[in-house]
Protein backbone atom coordinates (compact mmCIF):
# COMPACT_ATOMS: atom_id res chain seq x y z
CA UNK A 1 0.00 0.00 0.00
CA UNK A 2 1.53 3.39 -1.07
CA UNK A 3 1.87 6.34 1.35
CA UNK A 4 0.69 9.35 0.44
CA UNK A 5 1.88 12.93 1.88
CA UNK A 6 -1.55 15.29 2.26
CA UNK A 7 0.60 18.13 2.15
CA UNK A 8 4.20 19.20 0.32
CA UNK A 9 6.95 20.56 2.91
CA UNK A 10 10.74 19.43 3.76
CA UNK A 11 10.90 15.76 5.68
CA UNK A 12 12.28 16.46 8.70
CA UNK A 13 12.35 13.42 10.82
CA UNK A 14 12.18 9.79 9.60
CA UNK A 15 10.52 8.22 12.25
CA UNK A 16 10.31 5.02 11.17
CA UNK A 17 12.67 2.60 8.46
CA UNK A 18 11.63 -0.52 6.99
CA UNK A 19 10.90 -3.98 8.84
CA UNK A 20 8.78 -1.18 11.75
CA UNK A 21 5.28 -2.16 12.64
CA UNK A 22 3.29 0.80 12.98
CA UNK A 23 -0.33 1.21 14.40
CA UNK A 24 -2.69 3.24 12.56
CA UNK A 25 -2.61 6.76 12.75
CA UNK A 26 0.97 6.77 13.63
CA UNK A 27 3.18 9.24 12.46
CA UNK A 28 5.98 7.49 10.07
CA UNK A 29 7.51 10.70 9.48
CA UNK A 30 7.48 14.60 9.59
CA UNK A 31 7.47 17.14 6.96
CA UNK A 32 7.91 20.55 8.17
CA UNK A 33 6.75 23.63 6.37
CA UNK A 34 5.30 27.31 7.51
CA UNK A 35 6.90 26.36 10.97
CA UNK A 36 4.49 23.66 11.18
CA UNK A 37 5.34 20.08 11.99
CA UNK A 38 3.07 18.20 9.76
CA UNK A 39 2.77 14.74 10.30
CA UNK A 40 2.62 11.75 7.89
CA UNK A 41 0.45 9.02 9.23
CA UNK A 42 -0.28 5.32 8.71
CA UNK A 43 -3.71 5.08 7.39
CA UNK A 44 -3.59 1.10 9.18
CA UNK A 45 -1.64 -1.09 11.36
CA UNK A 46 0.99 -2.98 9.53
CA UNK A 47 4.55 -3.35 8.66
CA UNK A 48 6.86 -0.63 6.89
CA UNK A 49 8.33 -2.38 3.38
CA UNK A 50 10.37 0.58 2.54
CA UNK A 51 10.39 4.24 3.21
CA UNK A 52 11.36 6.86 -0.29
CA UNK A 53 12.35 9.85 1.96
CA UNK A 54 15.55 10.69 3.53
CA UNK A 55 15.47 14.05 5.79
CA UNK A 56 15.83 17.21 4.04
CA UNK A 57 14.04 15.92 0.70
CA UNK A 58 11.57 18.36 -0.48
CA UNK A 59 8.59 16.70 -0.96
CA UNK A 60 5.10 17.53 -2.93
CA UNK A 61 1.61 17.06 -2.24
CA UNK A 62 0.46 13.14 -2.89
CA UNK A 63 3.90 12.19 -3.42
CA UNK A 64 4.44 8.46 -2.35
CA UNK A 65 7.06 8.52 0.45
CA UNK A 66 6.43 4.94 2.10
CA UNK A 67 5.16 1.45 1.08
CA UNK A 68 3.23 -0.71 3.66
CA UNK A 69 3.61 -3.67 3.50
CA UNK A 70 0.49 -5.87 1.86
CA UNK A 71 0.51 -8.77 4.42
CA UNK B 1 -53.08 9.30 -16.64
CA UNK B 2 -54.69 6.24 -15.53
CA UNK B 3 -56.47 3.81 -17.08
CA UNK B 4 -56.81 5.34 -20.34
CA UNK B 5 -59.68 4.88 -22.72
CA UNK B 6 -58.08 5.85 -26.55
CA UNK B 7 -62.15 5.05 -27.95
CA UNK B 8 -63.75 7.97 -29.96
CA UNK B 9 -62.69 10.12 -33.25
CA UNK B 10 -59.16 10.68 -32.03
CA UNK B 11 -58.15 7.42 -31.11
CA UNK B 12 -55.91 6.71 -34.03
CA UNK B 13 -53.95 9.96 -32.92
CA UNK B 14 -54.34 9.12 -29.03
CA UNK B 15 -53.19 5.73 -30.08
CA UNK B 16 -50.45 6.98 -32.03
CA UNK B 17 -48.89 9.42 -28.89
CA UNK B 18 -49.10 6.24 -26.85
CA UNK B 19 -47.07 4.58 -29.06
CA UNK B 20 -44.55 7.18 -30.22
CA UNK B 21 -44.06 7.50 -26.45
CA UNK B 22 -43.53 3.87 -25.85
CA UNK B 23 -40.60 3.93 -28.66
CA UNK B 24 -38.29 6.65 -27.23
CA UNK B 25 -38.64 4.65 -23.74
CA UNK B 26 -35.95 2.41 -26.22
CA UNK B 27 -33.35 4.78 -26.10
CA UNK B 28 -30.53 3.37 -27.95
CA UNK B 29 -31.63 -0.07 -28.34
CA UNK B 30 -31.18 -2.65 -26.30
CA UNK B 31 -27.39 -3.54 -27.72
CA UNK B 32 -26.33 -0.04 -26.56
CA UNK B 33 -28.22 -0.70 -23.69
CA UNK B 34 -26.49 -4.00 -22.42
CA UNK B 35 -23.41 -2.15 -22.98
CA UNK B 36 -23.72 0.12 -20.86
CA UNK B 37 -25.21 -1.86 -18.36
CA UNK B 38 -21.82 -4.47 -18.88
CA UNK B 39 -20.04 -1.46 -17.56
CA UNK B 40 -21.70 -0.93 -14.55
CA UNK B 41 -23.19 2.08 -15.64
CA UNK B 42 -27.00 3.05 -15.55
CA UNK B 43 -29.02 4.69 -18.57
CA UNK B 44 -30.03 8.07 -18.78
CA UNK B 45 -33.58 7.36 -17.70
CA UNK B 46 -32.56 4.98 -14.69
CA UNK B 47 -30.26 7.92 -13.40
CA UNK B 48 -33.03 9.98 -13.55
CA UNK B 49 -35.32 7.52 -11.52
CA UNK B 50 -32.41 7.33 -9.01
CA UNK B 51 -31.54 11.39 -8.98
CA UNK B 52 -35.33 12.61 -8.22
CA UNK B 53 -38.07 11.42 -5.87
CA UNK B 54 -39.91 8.73 -7.48
CA UNK B 55 -42.32 9.08 -9.69
CA UNK B 56 -41.86 12.74 -9.96
CA UNK B 57 -40.27 13.44 -13.19
CA UNK B 58 -42.30 14.98 -15.73
CA UNK B 59 -40.27 14.52 -19.49
CA UNK B 60 -40.82 17.86 -21.72
CA UNK B 61 -40.71 16.38 -25.62
CA UNK B 62 -40.53 12.75 -25.62
CA UNK B 63 -41.38 12.30 -28.88
CA UNK B 64 -38.27 14.12 -30.87
CA UNK B 65 -36.34 12.16 -32.66
CA UNK B 66 -36.08 10.51 -36.42
CA UNK B 67 -38.87 8.78 -37.22
CA UNK B 68 -38.84 6.33 -40.26
CA UNK B 69 -41.99 5.91 -42.12
CA UNK B 70 -43.44 3.21 -44.86
CA UNK B 71 -44.47 4.19 -48.10
CA UNK B 72 -47.99 5.06 -47.34
CA UNK B 73 -46.66 7.53 -44.68
CA UNK B 74 -46.96 6.19 -41.54
CA UNK B 75 -44.73 5.80 -38.54
CA UNK B 76 -42.46 2.83 -38.46
CA UNK B 77 -40.09 3.44 -36.38
CA UNK B 78 -38.96 6.51 -34.29
CA UNK B 79 -34.87 6.93 -33.19
CA UNK B 80 -35.01 9.18 -29.96
CA UNK B 81 -32.50 11.78 -29.82
CA UNK B 82 -29.82 11.88 -26.74
CA UNK B 83 -31.28 14.85 -25.11
CA UNK B 84 -33.65 13.72 -22.36
CA UNK B 85 -35.52 16.89 -20.67
CA UNK B 86 -37.80 17.40 -17.85
CA UNK B 87 -38.41 18.95 -14.42
CA UNK B 88 -39.26 16.46 -11.30
CA UNK B 89 -38.61 17.14 -7.59
CA UNK B 90 -35.96 16.25 -5.41
CA UNK B 91 -37.08 16.00 -1.70
CA UNK B 92 -40.36 17.59 -2.96
CA UNK B 93 -38.36 20.45 -4.25
CA UNK B 94 -39.03 21.10 -8.07
CA UNK B 95 -36.09 21.00 -10.22
CA UNK B 96 -35.00 20.95 -13.79
CA UNK B 97 -33.02 18.30 -15.15
CA UNK B 98 -30.81 17.53 -18.45
CA UNK B 99 -29.43 13.98 -19.44
CA UNK B 100 -27.36 12.81 -21.95
CA UNK B 101 -28.37 9.63 -23.20
CA UNK B 102 -24.97 8.15 -23.87
CA UNK B 103 -27.12 4.66 -25.60
CA UNK B 104 -27.71 7.54 -28.64
CA UNK B 105 -24.86 8.19 -30.55
CA UNK B 106 -22.36 8.48 -27.43
CA UNK B 107 -24.49 11.10 -26.33
CA UNK B 108 -22.61 13.25 -29.08
CA UNK B 109 -23.71 16.20 -31.07
CA UNK B 110 -24.93 13.97 -33.72
CA UNK B 111 -27.37 12.56 -31.96
CA UNK B 112 -29.50 15.40 -30.28
CA UNK B 113 -31.27 18.55 -31.49
CA UNK B 114 -29.55 21.39 -29.65
CA UNK B 115 -32.68 23.78 -29.13
CA UNK B 116 -34.00 20.60 -26.84
CA UNK B 117 -31.44 21.05 -24.38
CA UNK B 118 -30.68 24.42 -24.66
CA UNK B 119 -34.63 24.93 -23.97
CA UNK B 120 -34.32 22.83 -20.34
CA UNK B 121 -31.82 25.55 -19.46
CA UNK B 122 -34.01 28.66 -21.17
CA UNK B 123 -36.97 26.80 -18.28
CA UNK B 124 -34.64 26.70 -15.62
CA UNK B 125 -33.86 30.03 -15.19
CA UNK B 126 -37.41 31.40 -16.73
CA UNK B 127 -39.18 29.55 -14.41
CA UNK B 128 -36.45 29.70 -11.40
CA UNK B 129 -35.67 26.43 -10.24
CA UNK B 130 -32.38 24.78 -9.87
CA UNK B 131 -31.23 22.54 -12.54
CA UNK B 132 -29.15 19.41 -13.14
CA UNK B 133 -27.25 18.36 -16.04
CA UNK B 134 -26.62 14.34 -16.40
CA UNK B 135 -23.46 14.60 -18.18
CA UNK B 136 -22.46 11.82 -20.99
CA UNK B 137 -21.26 13.36 -23.61
CA UNK B 138 -18.45 12.41 -26.32
CA UNK B 139 -19.53 15.74 -27.54
CA UNK B 140 -18.36 17.39 -30.67
CA UNK B 141 -18.61 15.39 -33.70
CA UNK B 142 -17.31 15.76 -37.31
CA UNK B 143 -20.25 13.66 -38.36
CA UNK B 144 -22.88 16.39 -37.55
CA UNK B 145 -20.84 18.26 -40.52
CA UNK B 146 -21.68 15.67 -43.17
CA UNK B 147 -25.94 15.56 -41.46
CA UNK B 148 -25.73 19.39 -41.53
CA UNK B 149 -23.79 19.85 -45.44
CA UNK B 150 -22.14 22.73 -43.63
CA UNK B 151 -19.80 23.99 -40.53
CA UNK B 152 -20.94 26.23 -38.12
CA UNK B 153 -19.02 28.87 -35.77
CA UNK B 154 -19.21 27.16 -32.52
CA UNK B 155 -21.17 28.18 -29.87
CA UNK B 156 -24.82 28.54 -28.98
CA UNK B 157 -26.23 32.13 -28.93
CA UNK B 158 -29.63 31.10 -26.86
CA UNK B 159 -27.46 29.49 -24.13
CA UNK B 160 -27.63 31.31 -21.39
CA UNK B 161 -25.10 29.50 -18.88
CA UNK B 162 -23.23 32.61 -17.65
CA UNK B 163 -27.54 33.97 -16.36
CA UNK B 164 -28.38 30.59 -15.01
CA UNK B 165 -25.43 30.25 -12.54
CA UNK B 166 -25.84 34.02 -11.16
CA UNK B 167 -29.62 32.74 -10.08
CA UNK B 168 -30.35 29.47 -10.15
CA UNK B 169 -28.53 26.50 -8.31
CA UNK B 170 -26.42 24.30 -11.32
CA UNK B 171 -24.96 21.29 -10.84
CA UNK B 172 -22.80 19.21 -13.34
CA UNK B 173 -22.72 15.95 -12.95
CA UNK B 174 -20.25 14.10 -14.65
CA UNK B 175 -20.87 10.47 -15.58
CA UNK B 176 -18.59 9.68 -18.44
CA UNK B 177 -16.17 11.23 -21.13
CA UNK B 178 -16.72 14.92 -20.97
CA UNK B 179 -15.10 16.14 -23.56
CA UNK B 180 -15.78 19.95 -25.09
CA UNK B 181 -19.40 21.13 -24.52
CA UNK B 182 -19.60 17.89 -22.57
CA UNK B 183 -16.33 19.93 -20.49
CA UNK B 184 -18.47 22.88 -20.00
CA UNK B 185 -21.55 21.34 -19.12
CA UNK B 186 -20.60 19.84 -16.14
CA UNK B 187 -18.07 22.64 -15.73
CA UNK B 188 -20.45 25.73 -15.71
CA UNK B 189 -22.11 25.09 -12.69
CA UNK B 190 -22.14 26.03 -9.25
CA UNK B 191 -21.07 22.53 -8.12
CA UNK B 192 -19.93 20.13 -9.85
CA UNK B 193 -18.97 16.32 -9.27
CA UNK B 194 -17.49 13.95 -10.85
CA UNK B 195 -17.55 9.64 -10.78
CA UNK B 196 -13.95 8.25 -9.80
CA UNK B 197 -12.43 5.88 -12.80
CA UNK B 198 -15.43 6.25 -14.63
CA UNK B 199 -15.62 10.21 -15.39
CA UNK B 200 -13.13 12.37 -17.40
CA UNK B 201 -13.29 16.08 -18.03
CA UNK B 202 -11.03 17.64 -20.45
CA UNK B 203 -10.94 19.92 -23.56
CA UNK B 204 -10.06 17.32 -25.79
CA UNK B 205 -9.51 13.71 -25.06
CA UNK B 206 -6.71 11.22 -26.14
CA UNK B 207 -7.62 10.98 -30.09
CA UNK B 208 -6.95 14.71 -30.31
CA UNK B 209 -4.26 14.88 -28.28
CA UNK B 210 -2.09 12.59 -29.97
CA UNK B 211 -3.09 14.45 -33.20
CA UNK B 212 -1.67 17.72 -31.76
CA UNK B 213 1.23 16.26 -29.46
CA UNK B 214 2.18 13.18 -30.53
CA UNK B 215 1.63 12.15 -27.29
CA UNK B 216 -0.01 8.86 -25.70
CA UNK B 217 -2.04 9.30 -22.53
CA UNK B 218 -5.01 7.91 -21.21
CA UNK B 219 -8.21 9.41 -20.62
CA UNK B 220 -7.67 8.98 -16.50
CA UNK B 221 -4.89 10.20 -16.78
CA UNK B 222 -5.53 13.36 -18.97
CA UNK B 223 -8.94 14.01 -17.36
CA UNK B 224 -9.31 11.85 -14.35
CA UNK B 225 -10.92 12.49 -10.79
CA UNK B 226 -6.75 12.64 -9.38
CA UNK B 227 -5.74 15.51 -11.88
CA UNK B 228 -9.03 17.21 -11.01
CA UNK B 229 -7.89 17.16 -7.82
CA UNK B 230 -5.01 19.69 -8.90
CA UNK B 231 -7.00 21.82 -11.36
CA UNK B 232 -9.68 22.38 -8.73
CA UNK B 233 -12.32 22.39 -11.73
CA UNK B 234 -14.65 19.88 -10.46
CA UNK B 235 -15.27 20.07 -7.13
CA UNK B 236 -16.27 16.84 -5.64
CA UNK B 237 -15.27 13.27 -6.41
CA UNK B 238 -18.08 10.07 -6.37
CA UNK B 239 -17.65 6.66 -5.79
CA UNK B 240 -19.72 5.41 -7.79
CA UNK B 241 -23.13 6.97 -9.60
CA UNK B 242 -25.05 6.81 -6.43
CA UNK B 243 -22.97 8.50 -4.39
CA UNK B 244 -22.69 11.24 -7.32
CA UNK B 245 -26.81 11.71 -7.09
CA UNK B 246 -26.58 11.97 -3.18
CA UNK B 247 -24.55 14.67 -3.19
CA UNK B 248 -26.27 16.27 -5.79
CA UNK B 249 -29.59 16.08 -3.41
CA UNK B 250 -27.29 17.07 -0.56
CA UNK B 251 -25.99 20.25 -1.91
CA UNK B 252 -29.21 21.17 -3.18
CA UNK B 253 -30.43 21.00 0.25
CA UNK B 254 -28.64 23.89 1.27
CA UNK B 255 -29.40 25.84 -1.29
CA UNK B 256 -32.78 28.26 -2.02
CA UNK B 257 -34.58 27.14 -5.39
CA UNK B 258 -33.26 30.52 -6.62
CA UNK B 259 -31.30 33.12 -6.00
CA UNK B 260 -34.13 35.89 -5.67
CA UNK B 261 -35.01 33.57 -2.27
CA UNK B 262 -33.04 32.59 0.80
CA UNK B 263 -32.57 28.34 1.52
CA UNK B 264 -35.10 27.24 3.71
CA UNK B 265 -34.80 26.96 7.50
CA UNK B 266 -34.84 23.52 8.61
CA UNK B 267 -36.40 22.20 11.88
CA UNK B 268 -33.67 21.76 14.40
CA UNK B 269 -33.55 19.81 17.52
CA UNK B 270 -29.97 20.33 18.48
CA UNK B 271 -29.43 22.84 21.29
CA UNK B 272 -27.90 25.80 20.61
CA UNK B 273 -26.44 26.15 23.58
CA UNK B 274 -24.18 23.01 23.07
CA UNK B 275 -20.47 23.08 23.93
CA UNK B 276 -18.56 20.03 23.65
CA UNK B 277 -16.07 20.37 26.52
CA UNK B 278 -13.20 18.66 24.13
CA UNK B 279 -13.62 21.92 22.46
CA UNK B 280 -11.45 24.03 25.22
CA UNK B 281 -8.11 22.00 24.26
CA UNK B 282 -8.48 21.11 20.84
CA UNK B 283 -5.68 23.41 19.24
CA UNK B 284 -1.93 21.90 20.76
CA UNK B 285 -0.78 24.62 22.85
CA UNK B 286 2.72 23.61 21.42
CA UNK B 287 2.32 25.94 18.27
CA UNK B 288 4.71 24.07 15.90
CA UNK B 289 1.86 20.69 16.45
CA UNK B 290 -1.27 20.76 13.89
CA UNK B 291 -4.98 19.83 14.62
CA UNK B 292 -7.52 18.54 12.11
CA UNK B 293 -10.24 21.55 12.42
CA UNK B 294 -13.00 19.26 11.16
CA UNK B 295 -14.11 17.66 14.17
CA UNK B 296 -14.02 20.94 15.26
CA UNK B 297 -16.59 21.73 12.64
CA UNK B 298 -18.63 18.81 13.24
CA UNK B 299 -19.01 19.95 16.73
CA UNK B 300 -20.09 23.37 16.14
CA UNK B 301 -22.72 23.36 13.25
CA UNK B 302 -25.98 21.25 14.02
CA UNK B 303 -25.08 17.27 13.83
CA UNK B 304 -24.23 15.78 10.87
CA UNK B 305 -24.95 19.34 8.78
CA UNK B 306 -21.88 19.37 7.51
CA UNK B 307 -21.01 19.05 3.74
CA UNK B 308 -17.56 19.66 2.65
CA UNK B 309 -16.65 21.01 -1.29
CA UNK B 310 -13.13 20.00 -2.78
CA UNK B 311 -11.64 18.17 0.06
CA UNK B 312 -9.20 16.91 -2.05
CA UNK B 313 -8.32 20.46 -3.68
CA UNK B 314 -6.34 23.38 -2.37
CA UNK B 315 -6.00 21.60 0.92
CA UNK B 316 -4.62 24.52 3.14
CA UNK B 317 -8.70 25.51 3.21
CA UNK B 318 -11.71 23.60 4.30
CA UNK B 319 -15.27 24.81 2.02
CA UNK B 320 -18.09 23.36 3.20
CA UNK B 321 -21.85 24.19 3.80
CA UNK B 322 -23.24 23.56 6.95
CA UNK B 323 -26.29 24.46 9.14
CA UNK B 324 -26.44 26.67 12.46
CA UNK B 325 -30.17 26.41 13.97
CA UNK B 326 -31.70 25.27 10.57
CA UNK B 327 -29.93 28.04 8.68
CA UNK B 328 -27.88 26.89 5.51
CA UNK B 329 -24.23 28.67 6.12
CA UNK B 330 -21.39 28.56 4.14
CA UNK B 331 -17.98 28.06 6.11
CA UNK B 332 -14.34 28.30 5.55
CA UNK B 333 -11.53 26.94 8.20
CA UNK B 334 -7.56 26.92 7.42
CA UNK B 335 -5.93 23.35 7.42
CA UNK B 336 -2.55 23.18 8.77
CA UNK B 337 -2.04 19.69 8.02
CA UNK B 338 -1.39 21.08 4.56
CA UNK B 339 1.26 23.31 3.81
CA UNK B 340 0.66 24.71 7.65
CA UNK B 341 -2.73 26.33 6.19
CA UNK B 342 -0.61 28.97 3.66
CA UNK B 343 -2.71 30.14 0.87
CA UNK B 344 -1.40 28.57 -2.26
CA UNK B 345 -3.15 29.50 -5.54
CA UNK B 346 -5.37 26.68 -5.44
CA UNK B 347 -6.68 27.20 -2.39
CA UNK B 348 -7.29 30.76 -3.02
CA UNK B 349 -9.25 29.69 -6.05
CA UNK B 350 -10.99 27.73 -3.88
CA UNK B 351 -11.93 29.88 -1.47
CA UNK B 352 -12.88 32.16 -3.78
CA UNK B 353 -15.46 30.79 -5.08
CA UNK B 354 -17.16 29.19 -2.39
CA UNK B 355 -17.51 32.62 -1.42
CA UNK B 356 -19.08 33.38 -4.30
CA UNK B 357 -21.69 30.53 -4.14
CA UNK B 358 -22.65 31.63 -0.64
CA UNK B 359 -22.79 35.40 -1.88
CA UNK B 360 -25.25 34.33 -4.84
CA UNK B 361 -27.53 32.02 -2.98
CA UNK B 362 -27.73 33.90 0.57
CA UNK B 363 -25.55 31.78 2.93
CA UNK B 364 -23.85 33.60 5.72
CA UNK B 365 -20.21 32.72 5.72
CA UNK B 366 -17.88 31.21 9.00
CA UNK B 367 -14.35 31.42 8.58
CA UNK B 368 -12.38 29.49 11.30
CA UNK B 369 -9.50 31.32 10.62
CA UNK B 370 -5.59 30.08 10.34
CA UNK B 371 -3.73 31.72 8.21
CA UNK B 372 -0.11 32.23 8.45
CA UNK B 373 -0.01 33.42 5.13
CA UNK B 374 1.19 33.08 1.05
CA UNK B 375 2.57 30.34 0.35
CA UNK B 376 6.78 31.78 -0.76
CA UNK B 377 9.24 30.81 -2.42
CA UNK B 378 10.18 30.00 -6.33
CA UNK B 379 7.30 27.70 -7.09
CA UNK B 380 4.60 29.89 -5.47
CA UNK B 381 5.58 32.68 -7.41
CA UNK B 382 5.69 30.80 -10.84
CA UNK B 383 2.17 29.89 -9.77
CA UNK B 384 0.92 33.05 -9.49
CA UNK B 385 0.16 33.07 -5.81
CA UNK B 386 -0.37 36.40 -5.14
CA UNK B 387 -2.79 36.57 -7.89
CA UNK B 388 -5.08 34.15 -6.30
CA UNK B 389 -4.89 36.30 -2.79
CA UNK B 390 -5.95 39.63 -4.65
CA UNK B 391 -9.12 37.63 -6.17
CA UNK B 392 -9.45 36.52 -2.64
CA UNK B 393 -9.29 39.77 -1.36
CA UNK B 394 -11.95 41.49 -3.83
CA UNK B 395 -14.28 38.48 -3.84
CA UNK B 396 -14.12 38.48 0.98
CA UNK B 397 -14.73 42.87 0.31
CA UNK B 398 -17.74 42.00 -2.52
CA UNK B 399 -19.20 39.19 -0.26
CA UNK B 400 -22.89 40.12 -0.07
CA UNK B 401 -24.05 38.01 3.33
CA UNK B 402 -22.78 38.54 6.77
CA UNK B 403 -19.60 37.33 7.71
CA UNK B 404 -18.20 35.95 10.97
CA UNK B 405 -14.54 35.09 12.17
CA UNK B 406 -13.41 32.83 14.28
CA UNK B 407 -9.60 33.40 15.07
CA UNK B 408 -8.44 29.22 15.78
CA UNK B 409 -4.68 30.05 15.63
CA UNK B 410 -2.34 32.12 13.32
CA UNK B 411 -3.50 35.14 11.20
CA UNK B 412 -0.11 36.90 9.55
CA UNK B 413 0.60 38.66 6.51
CA UNK B 414 -1.90 39.61 3.66
CA UNK B 415 -3.50 36.68 3.40
CA UNK B 416 -4.53 36.80 7.43
CA UNK B 417 -5.51 40.06 6.64
CA UNK B 418 -8.13 39.54 4.41
CA UNK B 419 -10.13 36.70 6.44
CA UNK B 420 -13.38 38.95 6.56
CA UNK B 421 -14.71 41.64 5.04
CA UNK B 422 -12.59 44.64 6.67
CA UNK B 423 -13.24 48.20 5.03
CA UNK B 424 -15.97 50.04 6.88
CA UNK B 425 -18.74 50.54 7.35
CA UNK B 426 -18.29 46.27 7.16
CA UNK B 427 -18.92 45.56 10.67
CA UNK B 428 -15.61 42.70 11.28
CA UNK B 429 -17.41 41.00 13.31
CA UNK B 430 -14.31 39.17 14.74
CA UNK B 431 -13.77 36.49 17.81
CA UNK B 432 -10.43 35.01 18.44
CA UNK B 433 -9.81 31.56 20.76
CA UNK B 434 -6.77 32.11 23.70
CA UNK B 435 -5.09 30.06 20.97
CA UNK B 436 -4.75 32.54 18.62
CA UNK B 437 -1.77 34.50 17.31
CA UNK B 438 -1.57 37.51 14.90
CA UNK B 439 0.73 40.13 13.38
CA UNK B 440 1.70 41.30 9.77
CA UNK B 441 5.00 39.26 10.11
CA UNK B 442 5.79 35.96 12.05
CA UNK B 443 7.98 36.61 14.94
CA UNK B 444 11.40 34.90 14.23
CA UNK B 445 11.87 36.05 11.03
CA UNK B 446 10.72 39.46 12.30
CA UNK B 447 13.44 39.11 15.19
CA UNK B 448 16.12 37.78 13.13
CA UNK B 449 15.82 41.15 10.56
CA UNK B 450 15.24 43.51 13.24
CA UNK B 451 17.83 42.86 15.48
CA UNK B 452 20.41 41.47 13.48
CA UNK B 453 23.39 42.98 14.86
CA UNK B 454 22.07 42.85 18.48
CA UNK B 455 22.30 39.26 18.23
CA UNK B 456 25.30 38.90 15.69
CA UNK B 457 27.52 40.86 18.70
CA UNK B 458 25.67 38.69 21.31
CA UNK B 459 28.05 36.24 23.35
CA UNK B 460 25.80 33.34 22.71
CA UNK B 461 23.92 34.76 19.55
CA UNK B 462 21.07 31.66 19.78
CA UNK B 463 20.08 32.35 23.29
CA UNK B 464 20.05 36.38 22.94
CA UNK B 465 17.89 35.39 19.50
CA UNK B 466 15.58 33.07 21.75
CA UNK B 467 15.26 35.63 24.24
CA UNK B 468 14.12 38.45 22.26
CA UNK B 469 11.75 36.19 20.35
CA UNK B 470 10.17 34.70 24.17
CA UNK B 471 9.77 38.19 24.60
CA UNK B 472 7.69 39.51 21.24
CA UNK B 473 5.66 36.55 22.09
CA UNK B 474 4.57 38.04 25.39
CA UNK B 475 3.63 41.12 23.44
CA UNK B 476 1.46 38.85 20.92
CA UNK B 477 -0.73 38.05 23.53
CA UNK B 478 -3.91 38.02 22.24
CA UNK B 479 -5.11 39.23 25.26
CA UNK B 480 -3.14 42.62 24.99
CA UNK B 481 -4.75 43.03 21.29
CA UNK B 482 -8.56 42.40 23.52
CA UNK B 483 -7.48 45.22 25.76
CA UNK B 484 -7.75 47.32 22.93
CA UNK B 485 -10.94 46.51 21.31
CA UNK B 486 -8.21 45.03 18.53
CA UNK B 487 -11.03 42.23 18.21
CA UNK B 488 -14.74 41.82 19.14
CA UNK B 489 -13.34 39.36 22.47
CA UNK B 490 -11.57 36.80 23.30
CA UNK B 491 -13.62 33.68 24.06
CA UNK B 492 -13.65 30.13 25.36
CA UNK B 493 -14.16 27.91 22.59
CA UNK B 494 -17.04 26.23 23.90
CA UNK B 495 -18.63 29.08 24.03
CA UNK B 496 -18.47 29.04 19.98
CA UNK B 497 -21.31 27.31 19.03
CA UNK B 498 -23.17 29.70 21.34
CA UNK B 499 -21.64 32.75 20.00
CA UNK B 500 -22.69 31.11 16.32
CA UNK B 501 -26.80 30.27 16.88
CA UNK B 502 -26.99 34.15 18.39
CA UNK B 503 -25.47 35.87 15.10
CA UNK B 504 -26.97 33.45 12.91
CA UNK B 505 -30.21 35.02 13.74
CA UNK B 506 -28.99 38.55 12.74
CA UNK B 507 -27.74 37.66 10.09
CA UNK B 508 -30.89 35.66 8.64
CA UNK B 509 -32.35 39.49 9.34
CA UNK B 510 -29.80 41.01 7.74
CA UNK B 511 -30.54 38.85 4.48
CA UNK B 512 -34.36 39.05 4.79
CA UNK B 513 -34.17 42.67 5.24
CA UNK B 514 -32.12 43.50 2.39
CA UNK B 515 -33.27 41.06 -0.14
CA UNK B 516 -36.98 41.96 0.57
CA UNK B 517 -37.74 37.96 0.63
CA UNK B 518 -38.55 34.66 2.65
Amino acid sequence: MKIETESSGVVWKVLKQAGDTVEADESILLLELMKMEIPVVAPRAGRIERVLVDEGDMVEEDQVVAILADD
Amino acid sequence: MTDKDNSGEWSAELDELDRRRELALRMGGEQALEKMRSKGRMNARERIGVLLDAGSFRELGRITGRGKYDDNGDLVDLEPVNAIIGTGRIDARKVAVSADDFSVAAGSSEGTISDKWIYIERLALAHRMPLVRLVDSAGGSVRLIRQMDTTKIPGYDHWNSTDLVDHVPVVGIGLGSCAGLGAIKVLASNFSVMVRDQAQVFAAGPPVVKQAYGVDITKEELGGAKLHRKSALVHNEAEDERDAFDQARRFLSYMPRNAWRLPEVIECDDDRERADDWLAHAVPHDKRKVYDPRPILRSVFDRDSVFEIGAKQGRSIITALARLDGVSVGVLAGDPRSAGAAMTSTSAYKMERHIRLCSTFGLPIIHFVDQPGNATGLEAERAGTLLGALRVGEAVERARVPWISIIVRRVFGMAGAMHAPRVFPALNYTFAWPSARWGSIPIEGGVAAAHRQEIAEAADPDARREELEAWYHKLGSPFRTAERFGVVDIIDPRETRSVLCDWVEDAREVLVTDRGVC
